[in-house]
C-alpha cells in the first residue's frame, strides 16, 4: 500500500524533535488562541505566520515548510479546543465555533459539573481530529488523483464554486459577503501581473508592485480589527471563573456521550470539507442533531452533556476536513484554511494535487504531526484545565497592546517596509469597520489569495479556447462546478424568501 | 443594519468600482501568451462590484435601521492609542526596535488603565528586549537598531 508507507514517511518527519516542538508549541498557543475571547483561529494563525517564517529561516526549504505549517495547523486545531473552555467556564465563546457550547456546557459548569464538561470535550475533540485524520488519509490520495486531470477550466471554475460557497454563506447579507468577495478579488490585481508583466494600479509607487501582502491584509483586517474593536467597546468580561473541581467524567457521562461523539465527528468532518462550511456550522448542526435524535429533547439546553460532546467533536472534525480541499484541491473553503494557504505560497509551494507528488514530506509530515499534536492536546488539556482557563484573566490591559505590537513586528519582521505597517493600521480600522456592520471579512481575505490563481487560470482557460468564453461550459466537469457555485448561492436565498432561518457560518 | 453606514459603503464600493473599470481601460501591452489582456480581470470585477454596491444601495431602503442599543464607545483610548501607533511606526526605523517598541507599550499600558507603572515597565521591557534578542541574536533576523549615524 502506497499510501501506508507515505504515512509512515510522515511519521518520521512529525516525530523529529524539532517538529514534535513545532507541534507543541502550535496545540499550545492554538489552545491560548482559543480560550482568548477575541483572538480566533484566523488571527491566530495570521499572527504566527510571520513569527514561524523567521524562526525557520535557518532551514532548508522543503523542512521549513513543512515545520511551519505544522505549527500553524497546531494553531488552528488547538484553537477548536481551547475555544470550548470559555464557553463552559464563562458562556463566552472564545471563537465562533463554540457558540453552541456555551448552552449546555455552562449549565454544566453551573451544576458543578464542569470538569465533566472540559474533559468530555477534549475527549471528543480528539476522537474527532484522528476521525477527520483517517478520512484525510484515504481521501487525499484518490482525490489528488482526480485534480490532476483537471484543465484550467476545471480549475477556474471550481475556484468559483469555493469563493461563492464562502460567500453564500457567510454573513446576514449576501450581497456584502459577495462585494467583499469581489473587492478581495480586486485588490489581488494589483502589482506586476504575472502574464503580461505590466504593472496594474501601481502609479509608480515601488511599494505596490509585489501586490498588497496577504499576510498584512490578513493581519490588518482579523488581528487588529478585532483589537480595535475591544478597544473601542469596553466589555469589561464580567462574570465568574466556575470552580473546576473534578475533572474526569464519569463512567455514565462517558457513556452517554460516546454516540454523540461518534457522529459529531463523521457530520464534521464532512461539513468541514465542504467549502464555506466551516467548524461554526458543523457545531451547530451536530448540536441539531443530537437534539433531534434524542429521545428527550428538553433536556438540551439544561446541562446535558451531549450538547457539549456533540459540537465540540464536531467542531474539531471540521477543522480537519477543512483541509482536505486546501491539501489535495489547493482551494481552501474558510478564512482559516485561506491563510494556511498563504503560509503554504509563502514557501513557495502551491497547494493542490501536485502537493503529494512535489512535496511528499511537507503533505504526509503534517498528516502525521496532526495525529500528534491530537495526541498532545488530549494529554495537555487534561491536567491542564485550570492553568489554560486562567488565561482568561490576562488583562486586556496589557493584552491589547501586546497583540499590537505582536502584529507589527510580525509584518515587519517579512516585510521590512513601514509601508506595511501603515497599511496594517488602515486595514485594521477597516476591518473593525467592515465587520462590526455585517460585512464579512473572511471571503475578502480568502479572494485576495485565490485571485491570482482564479485570473491565471481563467486567461489559460481562454488562451487554449481562443478566447471563447463558453470553454467554462463546454467542459463538463467545469460546467457542474459552476452549476453547483449557482445553486449555492441561490438555495440561501429562495430558503431566506421561505421565511426559512438559514444558518450561517461566522468568520472561522 | 445601520443605513447610513451601508449608504455610504455602498457608494465607496461603488466609486472603487468605476476606479478599477475605467483605470484597466488605460492598462495597454500586449496579451501575449494570452488570448485576454491584463485589463481584462479587472474590468469584469469592476462591473460586477458596481452592480452589486447598486444592489447594496437598494437594499438600504428597504430594510428599517435596527440600531437598538447604543454602545458606549471608547473614542479617546481608541484614538489615543492610535496615534500612539503611528508615532511607533515614525519612530521604529529612527530609534530602533527595542526603544521604540518599549516606549509604545509602556505609553498604550497606560492609556489601557492607569498605573501599576512598574508592572508596565518590566512588561515592556520583557517584551521589546525578548524579541529583539530571540529574533536577532538567536534566529539572525534584523531589526532596526538604534544609531546616531
Amino acid at each position: 500500500m502506497d499510501t501506508i508507507n507515505y504515512l509512515i514517511n510522515g511519521f518520521t518527519i512529525a516525530v523529529q524533535w524539532h517538529n514534535l516542538f513545532f507541534a507543541f508549541i502550535g496545540v499550545l498557543i492554538g489552545t491560548a488562541v482559543g480560550v482568548l475571547p477575541g483572538l480566533g483561529p484566523m488571527s491566530g494563525v495570521a499572527l504566527l505566520i510571520p513569527v514561524t517564517a523567521s524562526m525557520t529561516s535557518g532551514m532548508p526549504a522543503d523542512q521549513a515548510a513543512a515545520s511551519s505549517i505544522i505549527l500553524l495547523a497546531g494553531v488552528y486545531y488547538g484553537a477548536m479546543y481551547g475555544g470550548s473552555t470559555t464557553s463552559i467556564l464563562l458562556n463566552t465563546p472564545g471563537e465562533s465555533s463554540s457558540v453552541v457550547t456555551t448552552l449546555d456546557g455552562y449549565q454544566m459548569a453551573k451544576q458543578g459539573r464542569a470538569g465533566a464538561a472540559l474533559s468530555i470535550a477534549a475527549i471528543g475533540s480528539f476522537i474527532a481530529g484522528i476521525v477527520a485524520l483517517i478520512g484525510l488519509v484515504v481521501l487525499a490520495k484518490p482525490l489528488s488523483g482526480i485534480a490532476i486531470e483537471f484543465g484550467p477550466a476545471e480549475y477556474f471554475s471550481l475556484m468559483l464554486l469555493g469563493l461563492a460557497a464562502v460567500s453564500g454563506l457567510a454573513g446576514k447579507s449576501m450581497t456584502k459577503a459577495l462585494i467583499m468577495t469581489v473587492f478581495g478579488l480586486l485588490l489581488s490585481t494589483i502589482g506586476i501581473d504575472v502574464v503580461s508583466g505590466i504593472a496594474r494600479f501601481t502609479y509608480d509607487q515601488p511599494v505596490l508592485y509585489g501586490g498588497l501582502e496577504f499576510l498584512t491584509v490578513a493581519v490588518g483586517l482579523f488581528a487588529l480589527g478585532e483589537v480595535f474593536k475591544t478597544i473601542l467597546v469596553n466589555d469589561h468580561a464580567n462574570g465568574t471563573i466556575t470552580k473546576i473541581d473534578r475533572i474526569m467524567p464519569t463512567k455514565k457521562d462517558l457513556k452517554k456521550s460516546a454516540m454523540p461523539i461518534a457522529r459529531g465527528s463523521i457530520l464534521g468532518f464532512f461539513i468541514g470539507v465542504l467549502p464555506g462550511a466551516g467548524a461554526t456550522l458543523a457545531s451547530f448542526f451536530s448540536y441539531l442533531t443530537e437534539k433531534r435524535l434524542s429521545k428527550n429533547p428538553k433536556k438540551f439546553g439544561t446541562g446535558a452533556i451531549e450538547g457539549v460532546a456533540a459540537p465540540e467533536s464536531a467542531n474539531n472534525a471540521a477543522s480537519g476536513g477543512a483541509m482536505i480541499p486546501l491539501l489535495t484541491l489547493g482551494i481552501p473553503g474558510s478564512g482559516t484554511t485561506a491563510i494556511l494557504m498563504g503560509a503554504f505560497i509563502m514557501y513557495n509551494i502551491q497547494p493542490g494535487p501536485l502537493l503529494f507528488e512535489e512535496h511528499p514530506d511537507v503533505a504526509w509530515g503534517l498528516i502525521a504531526s496532526m495525529f500528534i499534536g491530537n495526541l498532545m492536546l488530549l494529554i495537555l488539556n487534561l491536567p491542564l484545565i485550570k492553568i489554560f482557563a486562567s488565561i482568561i484573566k490576562t488583562p486586556k490591559k496589557y493584552l491589547l497592546p501586546l497583540i499590537i505590537a505582536i502584529s507589527f513586528f510580525g509584518v515587519y519582521a517579512v516585510q521590512y517596509m513601514t509601508f506595511d505597517l501603515f497599511l496594517l493600521l488602515f486595514l485594521g480600522v477597516l476591518g473593525y469597520l467592515l465587520s462590526t456592520h455585517d460585512y464579512p471579512v473572511a471571503p475578502l481575505v480568502l479572494a485576495l489569495v485565490l485571485g491570482p490563481m482564479l485570473e491565471n487560470n481563467m486567461r489559460r482557460a481562454l488562451t487554449i479556447s481562443n478566447g471563447d468564453y463558453m470553454i467554462f461550459l463546454k467542459e463538463p466537469l467545469s460546467l457542474a462546478f459552476l452549476v453547483i457555485a449557482v445553486f449555492w448561492l441561490i438555495i440561501p436565498l429562495i430558503l431566506k424568501l421561505k421565511g426559512r432561518k438559514v444558518i450561517i457560518n461566522d468568520e472561522d | 443594519m445601520n443605513k447610513k453606514f451601508d449608504r455610504i459603503a455602498g457608494t465607496v464600493f461603488l466609486l472603487i468600482g468605476l476606479f478599477f473599470l475605467t483605470e484597466s481601460q488605460k492598462l495597454t501591452g500586449s496579451a501575449y501568451g494570452s488570448q485576454v489582456g491584463p485589463e481584462a480581470f479587472p474590468a469584469g470585477l469592476g462591473i460586477l462590484l458596481i452592480i452589486l454596491s447598486f444592489r447594496l444601495l437598494y437594499e438600504t431602503f428597504k430594510y428599517k435601521d435596527s440600531r437598538s442599543q447604543k454602545e458606549k464607545f471608547e473614542y479617546k483610548r481608541f484614538v489615543l492609542i492610535f496615534i500612539s501607533a503611528i508615532i511607533y511606526i515614525f519612530l521604529l526605523e529612527k530609534i530602533g526596535y527595542i526603544i521604540s517598541t518599549f516606549i509604545f507599550l509602556i505609553i498604550t499600558f497606560q492609556i489601557m488603565e492607569r498605573g501599576k507603572w512598574l508592572y508596565s515597565m518590566l512588561i515592556s521591557a520583557a517584551f521589546s528586549f525578548g524579541v529583539y534578542f530571540l529574533y536577532v541574536e538567536l534566529l539572525g533576523g534584523v531589526l532596526p537598531r538604534f544609531s546616531l549615524f
